[in-house]
């Protein structure tokens, strides 16, 4: 029945559907790079490229961005857009090297502490108006305006000097920002940090055009005058965003004369079967029968990089049974990933044992994981304050969702901690912004269904913003000085193999406190793009790179 | 009649404040947090409570609601929280438009079906015609949207190649016949079945009889005295019906890729974007308000029996 049914993809498609919506549902952190997955055509019956062959068009799905200000953006769906309509000083190229963007050339002070950036005399609005110094002042400004209430200004920019006191209203003008000249920009930091530079490629550092941002009220986003390679012609909510070529573009411009992104959803699979998008991912479901080489699109698969994101199980560490370390040792002992990866999750995710997902900076093979083994489980369990199941309190992991199906990892992992162990484990499902609540409140025992998604390619991002016991987003209480110590140091060491090396310790260090349940990796994700399109690359994280794709026709 | 129209609409404020109180209490006193939603992983509760002030989110909640109804009064629903910078009725009114062509779209089609099929059926009263059809029809509401989509779009789109997969085009569009068929179908059964049994109801009143007593012929009988009453209950189910057709489901919307409000009052509700929940059951109470006035009036106008004082 189950092969029957596989075959037609219809059916499937529902499923892939459910699937992905639980996804977004489960963990907003995770769920982005699905949409990456969903997308472009050459359009049989939509409007724009049907007559001329000649122009160059990219057709994909996309998703309404809750905002196209770069200043207020932290979802991975606007900023896949603002980075192609907009720009900063530097950006990260298709192997995530950092490169210059607007800024053509920096340098860094002995202290590493000041930063002085020329900035590319060729760059140019959209409306074809010179980037200068003064733009970059003034939208740092407006990026931690209290006014301009951006939820992420402190976290990309609070490294500058004086910063926090404009987000706290208690300054008018970033004191560490100055203007040297018409094309050169300082920027001062409070304290040596090596991942200063990749922190200014997020939006939040981009520059906009004063005049843009006041002409209207708040809809100039309808109308924004960006530095990107792509202006952004047409936004209808619900409907669909054209973005056209920006011939000026100061690097190399697209290939592209035109990008349509089709926000109203449907079904991707059949969409590009029937040639009115360009991409989709693949899911679950039509993957068994895409691998087939006889199948048709068999030879459009592409295989898609994972992107940098960890997915665990966290728990109160303050709280019994969990502040016993050797318990929770025995449950990361007790679960056997390797067998839910495969059986369970068709290999589409990959078990892990440690924080940072393979191919980030500071990822190694020497780390050593707590790795299936019930033998050792149960006698770690004995040595713990919590062997007596009498005594043992009543443990509820929760997991954000709304109805059906709790993570069927989860389950099996329930499932394994009883077998092996004898230890029983309640789920509690919860919507997602009433977890996210109690999460922040740390009112949790014991939490799932959640995950962490690299902001920039430095271990920082993870192990830092996670573990540090003073760290916002340290949400089990995970507290350890020498690990405190250990981040401290690498925030400010300047020797790349040095300050990996102190990551790495922490990371050993995490692993062996069994701080969390590392479950997964994201796996290599599978993709279809149509073989006209040239040059799009998956990449692990949002990048602006559409400029790189060609339409052979 | 015009009094009682006035009386009806008079009580339309207070139901909207109750209902609007209710909406905003609920949302505000009931956990979750649209600042934590919109923080999502970067969450730090001091610029939380910065957030939380710059968006008057800070404020005692009756301030709050004060605020919100004095604006929407005036036809301002405010900003989206979730959707920055948007107001609310630019996201709410053009989805909602969506939603309700395409529900218009799936009315015509199933009252299009239904009528004639229903009042067909209803002479052919005792052959097997009659459950057949009944049957069939059942069949076609039974069958899950989740299912009949796919599957119409597999034979539609993929194998014949007659539409495209999804989107939207507006109603004159291609793309318009799969939901049509998907969502006009599962319809037709209870319109099917409503007018069957009003036309039999009808057909074995006096005056019919009487009708054909004095000799008019079938066709007369039927178009003039059957069809006429049989309508009266169809005309009430399909007013109270309206209000419903401002919104669409968020299955339907998904699968088809119709921008319709459905999706979007899920999501609202999800990230606790208040603006946009309290108007989205504003202007639904109104609908349901109006859609039940309009079924009380064209009672009177089907039936000169009814009056209303």
């Amino acid at each position: 029945m189950n092969n029957f049914i596989a075959k037609f993809f219809p059916i499937s498609i529902i499923f892939v559907l459910l699937f992905s919506l639980h996804i977004s549902c489960s963990s907003n952190e995770l769920s982005e790079d699905m949409n990456d997955l969903n997308s472009v055509s050459e359009p049989k019956f939509s409007s724009a490229a049907i007559n001329n062959s000649e122009i160059k068009v990219f057709t994909r799905i996309w998703n309404d961005p809750p905002t196209l200000d770069p200043h207020l953006t932290g979802d991975n769906t606007s900023a896949a857009i603002i980075v192609e309509v907009f720009g900063g000083l530097v950006a990260f190229d298709t192997s995530l090297n950092l490169i210059p963007d607007l800024a053509e050339s920096w340098t860094i002070s002995e202290d590493a502490k000041t930063y002085t950036f020329k900035i590319r005399e060729n760059a140019v609005f959209h409306d074809g108006k010179k980037v200068t110094a003064e733009d970059f002042k003034w939208s740092f400004n407006r990026a931690v305006d209290p006014n301009t209430a951006s939820p992420i200004a402190e976290t990309y920019l609070g490294d500058i000097v004086g910063v926090k006191d404009v987000i706290k209203g208690n300054s008018d003008e970033i004191a560490g920002i100055s203007v040297l000249d018409e094309y050169t920009l300082q920027i001062k930091i409070d304290s040596p940090k090596a991942y200063f530079l990749q922190k200014l490629t997020y939006p939040t550092s981009y520059v906009l055009d004063q005049d843009n941002v006041n002409s209207g009220k708040s809809n100039w986003t309808d109308f924004p005058n960006g530095t990107g390679p792509f202006k952004l012609t047409e936004y209808k909510i619900g409907e669909q965003i054209v973005l056209e070529r920006h011939a000026d573009y100061h690097l190399e411009p697209a290939k592209l004369q035109k990008i349509i992104m089709n926000l109203a959803g449907g079904s991707s699979m059949a969409m590009y079967e029937n040639d009115e998008i360009d991409i989709t991912g693949v899911g679950l479901f039509d993957l068994e029968r895409i691998k087939d080489p006889n199948d048709p699109l068999n030879s459009d698969l592409v295989i898609a990089n994972p992107g940098f994101s960890i997915s665990y199980i966290g728990f109160n560490i303050m709280e019994p049974p969990f502040d016993d370390m050797n318990f929770r040792k025995a449950l990361n002992h007790a679960i056997d990933k390797e067998l839910i990866a495969k059986e369970v999750m068709a290999d589409l995710l990959v078990p892990a044992y440690g924080i940072l997902p393979p191919g980030f900076p500071g990822y190694s093979d020497d780390l050593e994981g707590l790795r299936y083994d019930p033998d050792l489980a149960k006698q770690l369990l004995m040595k713990s304050k919590y062997a007596n199941p009498e005594t043992r309190p009543r443990i509820v992991i929760t997991i954000p969702g709304s109805g059906g199906t709790p993570n069927l990892d989860l389950e099996v992992i329930i499932n394994m901690w009883f077998e092996n162990l004898g230890v029983e484990v309640e789920i509690q499902q919860v919507e997602w912004a009433t977890f996210l609540n109690d999460l922040n409140r740390e009112r949790f025992q014991a939490f799932g269904g959640l995950g962490w998604e690299a902001d920039y390619p430095d271990p920082q991002d993870f192990l830092d913003i996670l573990f540090h016991s003073e760290s916002d987003k340290n949400n089990g209480s995970y507290s350890n000085d020498k690990v405190d110590s250990l981040l401290e140091e690498a925030r400010i060491e300047s020797n790349i193999n040095e300050r990996l090396n102190l990551y790495n310790q922490v990371e050993q260090i995490v692993i062996n406190d069994a701080a969390w349940i590392p479950l997964w990796f994201e796996g290599e994700g599978h993709v279809l793009i149509k073989p006209h399109i040239q040059g799009y690359v998956i990449t692990p994280m949002t990048i602006s790179k559409m400029r790189y794709v060609d339409v052979n026709n | 009649m015009w009094r009682y129209i006035l009386r009806r609409i008079s009580w339309v404020p207070f139901l909207l404040l109750t209902v609007s109180a209710m909406t905003f209490v609920f949302g505000h006193y009931g956990p979750g947090d649209p600042v934590e939603v919109m923080m999502g992983s970067k969450f730090d509760p001091e610029t939380a409570e910065r957030l939380r002030a710059s968006l008057g989110l800070d404020r005692p909640v009756i301030v709050q609601y004060a605020d919100y109804m004095w604006g929407a009064v005036q036809g301002d629903f405010g900003e989206s929280l979730r959707f920055r910078g948007r107001s609310v009725s630019s996201l709410l009114i053009g989805k909602m438009w969506v939603s309700f062509q395409v529900n218009l779209v799936a009315m015509i089609v199933s009252v299009g079906v239904g009528l004639p099929l229903g009042f067909w059926v209803a002479h052919k009263q005792g052959s097997w015609v009659d459950p057949t059809t009944v049957l069939i029809t059942l069949v076609f509401m039974s069958i899950p949207i989740m299912v009949s989509i796919p599957i119409i779009l597999w034979g539609t789109c993929l194998k014949l190649n007659l539409v495209p997969c999804s989107g939207w085009g507006g109603i004159f569009d291609l793309r318009m016949i799969v939901p049509a068929i998907t969502m006009g179908l599962p319809g037709v059964a209870g319109i099917v079945r409503l007018m069957r049994s009003s036309t039999l109801d009808t057909l074995g009143q006096d005056f019919i009889r009487t009708a054909r007593a004095k000799g008019l012929s079938s066709a007369q009988v039927d178009y003039k005295h059957v069809l006429k009453n049989a309508l009266i209950p169809i005309v009430t189910v399909l007013s109270f019906s309206l209000a419903g057709m401002l919104t669409t489901g968020f299955i339907t919307e998904r699968l088809l890729g119709i921008p319709g409000v459905g999706d979007f009052a899920i999501q609202s509700v999800f990230n606790r974007d208040y603006p946009v929940i309290m108007a989205f059951t504003l202007i639904l109470s109104v609908a349901f308000v109006i859609a039940n006035l309009i079924a009380d009036i064209a009672y009177t106008f089907v039936d000169p029996r009814i009056r209303f004082t």
